[in-house]
């Protein structure tokens, strides 16, 4: 997932990808296996290391993609193909910044106010019918969402562009209304859209455009060949990519609808890759790989998970009372035993994998005693049943997290367990998914505690969630607000200097923390299978199919 | 008869007029949304608005509903609202025959086997193999065909090598025949399964009061063979309720494989009603409701004709 599509898929997300706890971890031996005779002959005259062409790679996939035209569609499924069919102005690398590489633009460059953006796009971009990609096509798609018209869902991204210009035929100046360090590495990600095919579809009409589902044609590494409705999407090969043809002949992306159905395909060698595999999964993974043929790679995933209060509560209104409530889970053994240690404990809402990360910030460990005396102090003292008393009301939280997902629902009762140490007393309820988001929708904030996960984007901008603006009706539903925070945000999206941006960034970690908006409780490891002769690869966080263009398969 | 014919058909427009309204109310009343799928951190209010006033999306849910049967009754069962643009008739009728054909085949199986195992279990009730029958449907009908599946790909899939692990035809090769039958086996097996058993039940109770009937002993008493007997007079008559029960399976052939079609990547209307249920899209919800209420009607139609034609005792 290059581009930033997350509320609800990257709940699912988090969601599907641990289901229960499981013992064992690490990875499988990359080693190749001389006795694994299964797959093809074996080639003596193979000497020159170097990548070779050919094959066909099987990536399994539980999502169905909708249409391929990323200014209308918004999931998972449809990114992954169409970052192989389109190309887009600018790539990100496996920190998340912007580069030109893998990209369209050649050169790019921003004026000293951070306003305008010159993008000189390579010459020798064509599209797959054959016709060349100018300056022309670029202006012509992003006045797609620009248009008073347009009804994707994708207008946000482009609101803060005043102006696209075509200064010549491989130059084009992007002006921004004000400034907005986030556009380049979230707006230049857009596939480039040919105009001599689409210049005369109403800009109304283009969601439904048969374009988008029956012939998509880019500029991108791999060609559309044929999308057979519930089975697979198959791309090949584009001889003519600007940046030299692709080393795999074709890629199959197999929609595979249940994920032990997947298991059992990896296995039995029907899929070659499969990037989403459950926590509790790895060790069966683990298992057969080496048979299969496979190898496993792992590393944390861009997202955590939390436990949020909703802050219209009295109860959690006091910052001492969130704080004491985060001394009193033991976080390290919910990674430990929930999740078999795969996994990191979270103090900030942003991942370690970030440029943006704060290491040093306030942490809360676990300490009951702590815990206990904070509460005290907060004016909560212990009834004549152990249960924290003020007011005359008891201090009994109902939390609330998605059912199916057993890491959390294991975390609800060890909750139960901890918190009852200090006197809390919790009820765990487990709602259906997208009840429980509709739970927190804006208005609704249905709920007193929740357990959830946040996907993060490759911009370390946490206002989404945290600033005021965003409770009324964006994703701040915990109602949490503190106006120095809300400032340094504002600031932060217009500081053009990265090292300064990292350390407001790093300071608003620092104040998040210490409010406690969320007890931030862990980062996830995420686990991909793929093939042992498999070359080329790097673990993106968040782009399974980071450039997969330079995929090539090693003969054995 | 014919009269007949024609009130059931007349009482079944209110029928499936009530049951696109509660349809139309369950799906609607159901928390999220078709936008809710398309949600983005960063998709404004105005975007949701927008897209929810094209497919009229937030009119009152009875002008929803009438402009939808509206629709309907032209023959217009409207646009995906997820895959935008592409008519819901397309996404149904692609996925139409994977779904017969898997269906036709597993029922197939079924009769072929139940039938001659029921009326071989009401022949000799209680003997050893008739116990092992019942033992055999009984575990037929208590395990979960996600479960079975599962085992199933697992061992002769992954194991053995001999059947496919999914899907109607290998990737990337050329059709044949062999090719989709060896990718049918597997599932077609597992729906049989469960309906096996219950056929297998059905017959061997509905051969034991036949075969219990006065004419039966007399023919036997009259010293005809056992054999002939059960032939010519016991399937004949002990079939009749059976007959029935195939109307009443139809309305499976929509929804009934949906887990199977799921296990085993099999791309059918099942699965299409399952995907497109945790996607809200209302649109291809409610024609497969609309599809499968009318499987129900004309399979209940067409089991009291059909026992109008086999039982020569009912009269309408």
């Amino acid at each position: 997932m290059k581009k930033p599509a997350w509320l609800l898929m990257s709940l699912m997300l988090v969601l599907s990808m641990f289901l229960a706890a499981c013992s064992g971890g690490g990875k499988t031996n990359t080693t190749e296996s001389p006795k694994d005779g299964t797959k093809g002959t074996e080639k003596e005259e193979v000497k020159n290391e170097g990548p070779v062409q050919g094959g066909d790679l099987v990536i399994g996939s539980t999502g169905a993609p909708t249409m391929f035209n990323s200014l209308f569609s918004n999931d998972a499924s449809s990114s992954d193909i169409e970052d192989m069919i389109f190309s887009s102005l600018m790539g990100s690398d496996l920190e998340f910044n912007p580069v030109t590489e893998g990209g369209l633009a050649e050169t790019f460059e921003a004026s000293e106010d951070g306003k305008e953006f010159t993008i000189k796009i390579v010459e020798n971009a064509k599209f797959h019918d054959g016709e060349p990609l100018d300056a022309d096509d670029v202006v012509f798609t992003y006045n797609i969402p620009l248009s008073p018209d347009y009804d994707g869902v994708r207008k946000s991204y482009f609101e803060n562009i005043e102006k696209v210009e075509k200064i010549d035929q491989y130059t084009v100046k992007f002006t921004l209304k004000q400034v907005d360090v986030q556009f380049p590495v979230v707006s230049l990600g857009f596939g480039i859209l040919p105009e001599h095919i689409l210049k005369d579809v109403p800009i109304a009409e283009m969601g439904e455009h048969e374009f988008n589902t029956k012939n998509p044609i880019g500029s991108g590494p791999f060609k559309f060949s044929e999308w057979k409705d519930g089975e697979y999407v198959k791309v090949v090969a584009n001889d003519d990519y600007f940046d030299g043809r692709p080393y795999l002949d074709s890629v199959t992306y197999k929609l595979v609808p249940d994920a032990n159905a997947i298991l059992a395909q990896l296995q039995a060698g029907d899929i070659d890759y499969y990037p989403g595999i459950a926590q509790p999964d790895v060790p069966t993974v683990e298992g057969f790989a080496d048979a299969a043929g496979l190898r496993l790679e792992s590393g944390l995933a861009l997202s955590y998970t939390y436990l949020a209060f909703n802050q219209r509560d009295d109860k959690f209104k006091d910052k001492k009372v969130r704080q004491a409530i985060t001394h009193a889970i033991d976080r390290k053994a919910i990674v430990e035993n929930v999740m078999a240690g795969l996994g990191e404990v979270a103090h900030v809402p942003e991942s370690p994998l970030s440029w943006a990360y704060n290491p040093d910030v306030p942490k809360f460990e676990y300490d009951v005693e702590k815990a206990k005396k904070m509460l005290e102090e907060a004016g909560w003292k212990p009834g004549a049943d152990g249960i924290l008393e003020k007011d005359g009301k008891k201090f009994s939280v109902e939390v609330k997290t998605n059912q199916g997902n057993k890491v959390r629902e294991d975390i609800v009762v060890i909750l139960q367990q901890q918190l009852k140490e200090v006197g809390i007393e919790i009820k765990p309820q487990i709602v259906e998914f997208s009840s429980l988001i509709a739970d927190i929708d804006p208005g609704v904030w249905n709920f007193e505690a929740i357990v959830l996960g946040w996907s993060l984007g490759v911009d370390p901008d946490p206002s989404g969630i945290f600033h005021t603006k965003e409770i009324e009706k964006g994703l701040n539903f915990t109602g949490y607000s503190n106006p120095e925070i809300d400032v340094l945000m504002d600031e932060q999206l217009k500081e053009l200097d990265k090292n300064k941006r990292k350390e407001m960034i790093g300071k608003i970690q620092a104040l998040l923390a210490e409010d406690q908006p969320y007890t931030f409780l862990y980062y996830p490891k995420e686990f991909r299978a793929l093939p042992k002769n498999l070359e080329g690869y790097e673990f993106h966080p968040k782009d399974q199919m980071y450039n997969i263009e330079k995929w090539w398969l090693k003969p054995e | 008869m014919v009269s007949y014919i024609f009130r059931r058909t007349l009482m079944a427009i209110p029928l499936l007029l009530g049951i696109t309204i509660l349809s139309f109310a369950i799906i609607k009343a159901a928390p999220g949304g078709p936008v809710a799928m398309l949600m983005d951190p960063k998709m404004k209010a105005s975007d949701k608005e927008k897209f929810e006033e094209k497919y009229g999306l937030n009119d009152p849910i009875p002008v929803q509903y009438f402009k939808w049967l509206g629709n309907m009754a032209k023959g217009d069962f409207g646009e995906s609202l997820i895959k935008r643009g592409t008519p819901v008739s397309e996404l149904i009728l692609n996925r139409l025959p994977n779904t017969l054909l898997l269906m036709t085949v597993s029922f197939l199986l079924t009769v072929l086997i139940a039938i001659p195992i029921g009326i071989y279990s009401a022949m000799r009730p209680y003997s050893p193999l008739d116990y092992t029958f019942t033992v055999g449907s009984f575990l037929g009908v208590a395990t979960p065909s996600f479960w079975f599946g599962l085992i199933l790909i697992m061992f002769f899939s992954v194991t053995l090598g001999w059947f496919p692990t999914g899907g109607v035809a290998t990737l990337n090769a050329p059709f044949s025949l062999w090719d989709r039958i060896h990718h049918l086996i597997l599932p077609a097996f597992v729906l049989a399964t469960a309906d096996l058993a219950a056929l297998t039940r059905y017959t061997r109770s509905s051969m034991l009061d036949v075969l219990k009937q006065d004419y039966i002993r007399t023919a036997m008493s009259k010293g005809f063979k056992e054999k002939k007997v059960v032939i010519k007079h016991g399937i004949r008559n002990g079939m009749i309720p059976i007959i029935t029960l195939f109307g009443l399976m139809l309305p499976s052939f929509i929804g009934g494989a949906a887990i199977t079609e799921k296990v085993f990547s099999w791309p059918g209307l099942g699965q299409l009603f399952i995907d497109s249920a945790f996607q809200r899209d209302y649109p291809v919800i409610m024609a497969l409701t609309v599809i499968s209420a009318v499987f129900v009607v004309i399979g209940n139609l067409l089991a009291d004709i059909l026992y109008a034609i086999f039982d020569p005792r009912i009269e309408y």
